[in-house]
């Protein structure tokens, strides 16, 4: 029983997936051509791909009798859906079309990154059986995909403001954000190809910063290892056989994760590599490619769903990340506020929009100002959900 | 800039020093005002803002350097890098209990670790640098809330209905028509929304969602409300935090309740998820972890009934048995007692077996308690075990051959046995992992057969009296914060002195006031309103600062 509602569950977010990416097409004709016909049809399929991935939600916590929020692909998959309702809200109320063609290859992204991680369910461990685990991990998310359609209005508002071949900072930063989704999407490929379909894997055993040993199983040739990590190969039952593995021959202490550095560095060069190729074929920077798109923006309108976002989003936040996590933290930690690295940087995201707003209401920053901040809120909630979990050894670190 | 009261040539208006806008009329009357400093004349219908104007005295001067925003942004971002920092490698209270803080950060972190314990960012949240920062937040939320909270309350106490023409003109949203007749359908249409009406004479003035304006004063007092209400932990009584350490078995008297609270362990349980037909089946399988599915306690809770009679024996009443877990702390008067860790690490007892030089088995084990070890065991086979000596903690020998012990507590157990058959006997010395003849050509051995080990819980004793304050003032802050961003102030002054004049202003959000306004436009007759800054619609105007 429960496991057919986990297929079901499973099923849907990833048809959802497909939904999304086929209403690009007729959400992209709609901005070129402004027939409405093709505008509905994009909303319609937006909405029935956002009702599946609530059903993924619903299905998933009645299987496991939890809420899907425990491990970083249900985190990641949760904030991807909320960032096509923080679409269809915004839709609802300013009909913009262009702000969808960006926030739905966004949710897109996230999600296939997220399916890196384990998909599977796991049981919670005693600190996270609390009713509180829903109640705060949803509000941060809904508040996060309001305050992303910010950075995403954001990003836009540049997109068409900054002149293509300009010899500035901000065309360079902007290109370099460009840069960045190409090595986002490397990675996405070299890990589908060397996980999923070469099937690559090197297991090193090493001994962690606690002393324990460990097996990291490499998917990617290892440029960097684990001080004095052993190449060793499974041979059942938790039995294990030294072998030879491909090591370039770079060591570091067990608090640096090296398994994660070791993918990053990959993604780094692959990234830089395919970015440099298609400099070199394309001779123009790839931000001209999505320019055209968001050509069509009212920078106005841009600027005031890059204020009204934040403005919605920003009290959820404080409510959810902040207040709901300081209830909880109590009961399970018997103190709301501990200063560990998690809490600590939804501080920094709060102080952040704090400034945010500040430098908007009282000192005049809009429009492009105000779009680059929204753009750099939307980097800091991406550290926040999963830099911290992958690199920093604290309370959060679930995954 | 002058000090000197303005009268407006407009309306007569006497108004203070540094107005801008004519409180009575609107018309302005004080070009000369910094536009660097002053973004959005309306915020206070121009009225003056004591920082703004004044700027002599020394106080004039801290308060500027208070009220001004950009100190107060400038003031925000130190403490969110400084937080961010202190994240770079873990906080001390992070490292293992007992670690040598140097030593641990140079270990561990290298050359940059040892810096950043020597710059004391090992404990930097209760730094007095950004404990003082956090003041200075404080201070300054406190300044330009008064600061610009009081021409607020100016501006919006009693608002005029009569305005210049040129305060139409200057609003983004305004309008122009020669016929004044459907004035009162347009008055009427905006009231059905929810604007109250204030008239003077041919004068209007519409008026919705003033309480929002309220909203920065309202959070930044909850603030001030929170980070007093952090300050109150370091007054003695406020706030109590203690670890308690209680075996299985033992009762514990409670630290900080004056002897009037006993806890007994009754048993420390440690459940896992295990197989068994659920839908995590396959993660288990495939990991070579254990989860843990629940740390619990099960105490009895007792009071002492003979707290107040001086040097008496407890007389422990008990009160309830209860299951401390994760997530469910027990709640007695104002303390909370909280599952925090354990610890199987101590010794209960340790099992030996006598033995020949041939490793033949003589006589049966026998168990020492290491709390309380006896003296004499008789192995049986006519053979005994005499305990000659015992050190807990052992160190090492002294001069007369005594055993030397760090800590009374069962660590690194040592023994000199002596066995005796009853004619003759030997002694032997044994720690963990060795065993010592002491005599020469010793006959028989005395092997360790196993050891058990005492299961013991961590609970934290919590007592915050702070926390009704903290939470109010996050409360207020958080209403404050919903009631400034979620609704607009939205005014709309109308007149038919010359014809049919409309102006409107919000707070923010003129979207959403156009779609009030609009709708009832249309009705009567009337275009749609001008909007001053839709002009660049679709041009890639960027927008300037000015506006």
């Amino acid at each position: 029983m429960e496991s057919t509602l986990l297929s079901i569950s499973n099923w849907l977010i990833t048809s959802a997936f497909f939904i999304l990416l086929v209403a690009l097409v007729p959400l992209s004709i709609s901005i070129r051509s402004g027939k409405k016909r093709f505008e509905n049809t994009a909303i319609i399929m937006t909405v029935v791909a956002f009702v599946m991935q609530l059903g993924y939600f619903i299905l998933r916590w009645t299987a496991t009798g939890h809420a899907p929020v425990s491990n970083m692909y249900e985190f990641i998959a949760t904030f991807s859906i909320m960032l096509i309702l923080g679409y269809l809200i915004t839709y609802h109320y300013y009909k913009t079309k262009v702000l969808g063609l960006f926030a739905i290859p966004v949710s897109l992204l996230l999600i296939a990154y997220g399916s890196l991680f384990s998909t599977d369910v796991n049981p919670l461990i005693p600190s996270l059986q609390s009713n509180w685990l829903a109640i705060h991990v949803i509000t941060v998310s809904i508040s996060y995909g309001i305050l992303s359609m910010s950075a995403v209005a954001g990003f836009i508002y540049l997109l068409k403001a900054i002149p293509l071949n300009e010899k500035s900072w901000r065309a360079r930063t902007l290109e370099m954000i460009m840069a960045g989704i190409v090595i986002v999407l490397v990675y996405i490929g070299t890990t589908l190809v060397m996980q999923g379909a070469v099937g690559y894997s090197d297991e090193f055993m090493y001994t962690d910063q606690r002393g324990e040993t460990m097996v990291a199983d490499y998917h990617l040739p290892s440029l960097v290892n684990y001080a004095e990590a052993i190449p060793v190969e499974h041979v059942g039952d938790n039995q294990y056989e030294q072998v030879d593995h491909f090591h370039a021959g770079i060591d570091l202490p067990p608090v640096i994760n090296s398994q994660s550095l070791n993918t990053v560095l990959w993604s780094l060069i692959l990234g830089t590599l395919v970015y440099g190729i298609l400099r070199l074929i394309l001779r123009k920077r790839l931000f001209a490619f999505v320019k055209p798109l968001a050509n069509k923006a009212d920078l106005n309108l841009m600027d005031e769903i890059g204020y009204r976002s934040v403005i919605i989003g920003f009290p959820l936040f404080a409510l959810g990340g902040i207040f709901f996590a300081a209830i909880w933290a109590q009961i399970a930690w018997s103190r709301f506020w501990g200063w560990d690295p998690k809490e600590t940087w939804a501080f920094i995201t709060f102080m952040f929009y704090t400034i945010f707003l500040h430098l908007r209401l009282n000192r005049g920053y809009e429009g492009e100002k105000s779009a680059w901040l929204a753009v750099v809120g939307f980097l800091l909630i991406l550290f926040n959900l999963i830099a911290i979990n992958l690199i920093v050894a604290g309370l959060h670190s679930y995954a | 800039m002058e000090l000197n009261e303005i009268e407006c040539a407009s309306c007569g208006h006497v108004n203070p020093p540094g107005t801008q806008l004519c409180q009575s009329c609107g018309k302005m009357i004080n070009s000369d005002y910094d536009k660097k400093k002053i973004k959005d004349l309306m915020r206070y219908d121009g009225s003056a803002i004591r920082s703004k104007t004044r700027s002599r005295s020394i106080f004039d001067k801290i308060w500027i350097f208070f009220t001004s925003i950009k100190v107060g942004v400038s003031i925000i971002l130190l403490i969110a890098v400084a937080a961010s920092v202190g994240t770079l490698f873990p906080q001390e209270y992070f490292i293992p209990v007992g670690a040598d803080p140097l030593q641990y950060y140079t270990e561990h972190y290298g050359t940059l670790g040892r810096l950043y314990y020597e710059l004391g960012f090992h404990n930097l949240y209760s730094s007095w640098w950004f404990i003082l920062l956090m003041g200075m937040l404080a201070l300054s939320i406190i300044s330009a809330s008064i600061d610009r909270g009081v021409p607020l309350y100016k501006s919006l106490k009693n608002p005029r209905a009569k305005k210049h023409p040129t305060f139409y003109r200057r609003q983004r949203l305004n309008l122009h028509d020669a016929d004044s007749g459907s004035i009162a359908g347009v008055i009427e249409g905006l009231k059905k929304k929810g604007y109250k009406v204030k008239s003077e004479g041919r004068h209007h003035l519409l008026e919705k969602g003033r309480l929002s304006r309220w909203g920065p004063y309202i959070n930044h007092t909850g603030l001030i409300l929170l980070l007093f209400g952090s300050m109150l932990r370091f007054f003695p009584g406020m706030y109590v935090d203690e670890l308690i350490y209680i075996t299985e078995g033992e009762t514990v008297q409670l630290p900080e309740t004056e002897g009037e609270y006993y806890v007994e362990n009754n048993e420390f349980i440690v459940d896992i998820y295990e197989e068994g037909g659920s839908v995590f089946d396959e993660t288990l399988q495939n990991t070579n972890e254990v989860i843990t599915s629940n740390y619990q306690t099960d105490i009895t809770f007792y009071e002492n009934q003979n707290v107040d009679v001086v040097g008496a024996q407890p007389d422990l009443q008990k009160v309830e048995d209860y299951s401390i877990r994760v997530n469910h702390p027990y709640r007695f008067d104002q303390f909370e007692l909280y599952q925090s860790s354990y610890d199987n690490s101590q010794m209960k007892s340790m099992t030996f077996q006598l033995e020949d030089s041939n490793e033949q088995v003589i006589g049966e084990p026998f168990t020492i308690d290491l709390d309380d070890p006896d003296r004499t065991y008789d192995v049986g086979d006519g053979m005994e075990v005499n305990m000659r000596a015992y050190a807990p903690d052992f160190v090492e020998i002294d001069d007369n051959g005594a055993l030397i012990s760090q800590t009374p507590v069962a660590t690194n157990p040592a023994f000199v046995f002596e066995v005796t058959d009853g004619d003759s006997s030997e002694l032997s010395l044994l720690q963990i992992m060795l065993s010592t003849d002491i005599t020469q050509d010793n006959e028989y051995n005395v092997r360790f057969v196993e050891n058990e080990n005492h299961m013991a819980t961590v609970l934290t004793l919590k007592k915050d009296l702070t926390l009704p304050i903290i939470a109010t003032g996050f409360g207020i802050f958080l209403i404050g914060l919903f009631i400034g961003s979620y609704i607009n102030h939205r005014r709309i002054w109308i007149n038919d002195e010359d014809g049919f004049s409309i102006g409107a202003h919000t707070n923010k959000n003129y979207f959403g006031l156009k779609k009030d306004i609009d709708p009832v436009l249309k009705e009567n007759g009337y275009d749609e309103i001008f909007d001053r800054d839709a002009t660049d619609f679709d041009e890639g105007v960027i927008i300037g600062e000015e506006k």
